[in-house]
């Protein structure tokens, strides 16, 4: 049912189309995170990612992501854990953006 | 009014987007569903502790890790209008009159509080975000 609707509603509001080839990086549901090479993707948001690699966590703190890394290769990503989608390149550290504009 | 006639509305418009997991985004809504799956653009994370924060030029968060958004007040006077001339350009079947009766604005839904009530485990964390 829920699929019918969506195919009738057009196609979904991301484009998942643009990022194939691209490295992207997704975050799961339970805080995982995986950057890999887009090189499929369904309507539900399963997604193949290529040369996944995975941020591994703070075994103190779950939340917060460290610099080691895991790789994983080729995988394919459940789409119904997928939380967030956003292209790995230009996605960088910032420092406090807020802290000026709070004055 | 329904939220997600609200949310389609502020389209363009800059909000903030708390996940369940406690990540805030901001960044202007590029376009949502009826699952409340949304695109944002020019966005700017701010983990779960609000002291670390990235910059992405865009991205896309499904609708059901949402725990809130924060929904700049004017886009309230903008959605009334659309819902009438919805429900006016549906015309066809009597059937589902959406909007229509939905009248007063606020209500039960106080809208004055702006210092992030939604969250009480984590008053008030670094860099209120919204703001700008």
């Amino acid at each position: 049912m829920a699929q019918q609707g969506e195919k009738k509603k057009k196609e979904s509001i991301l484009d998942l189309s643009r990022f194939i080839d691209k490295t992207i990086r997704v975050k799961f549901q339970g805080g995982r995170e995986v950057s890999g090479v887009l090189k499929g993707y369904d309507p539900l948001l399963n997604l193949v990612l290529d040369g996944a690699t995975e941020y591994l966590r703070d075994p103190d703190d779950p939340f917060k992501i460290t610099d080691d890394t895991r790789e994983l290769g080729l995988t394919v990503c459940r789409g119904t854990s997928v939380v967030l989608i956003c292209p790995s390149d230009n996605m960088e550290p910032i420092a406090n953006p807020f802290l000026q504009q709070d004055g | 009014m329904l939220p997600l006639s609200l949310l389609r509305t502020a389209q363009n418009h800059p909000m903030l987007v708390e996940l369940k997991n406690g990540e805030t985004y901001n960044g202007h809504l590029v376009a949502c569903d009826n699952w409340m799956n949304i695109n944002l653009r020019e966005v700017i994370c701010t983990s779960r502790d609000g002291d670390r924060f990235w910059r992405m030029p865009e991205c896309y968060i499904r609708g059901s890790t949402i725990k809130y958004l924060r929904i700049p007040d004017e886009v309230i006077d903008m959605v009334k209008e659309e819902v009438v001339a919805k429900s006016r350009g549906r015309g066809g079947g009597g059937g589902r009159g959406r909007g229509r009766g939905g009248g007063g604005r606020g209500g039960a839904f106080g809208r004055g509080g702006r210092g992030g009530k939604g969250d009480n485990r984590r008053p008030n964390r670094g860099g209120g975000p919204m703001r700008s």
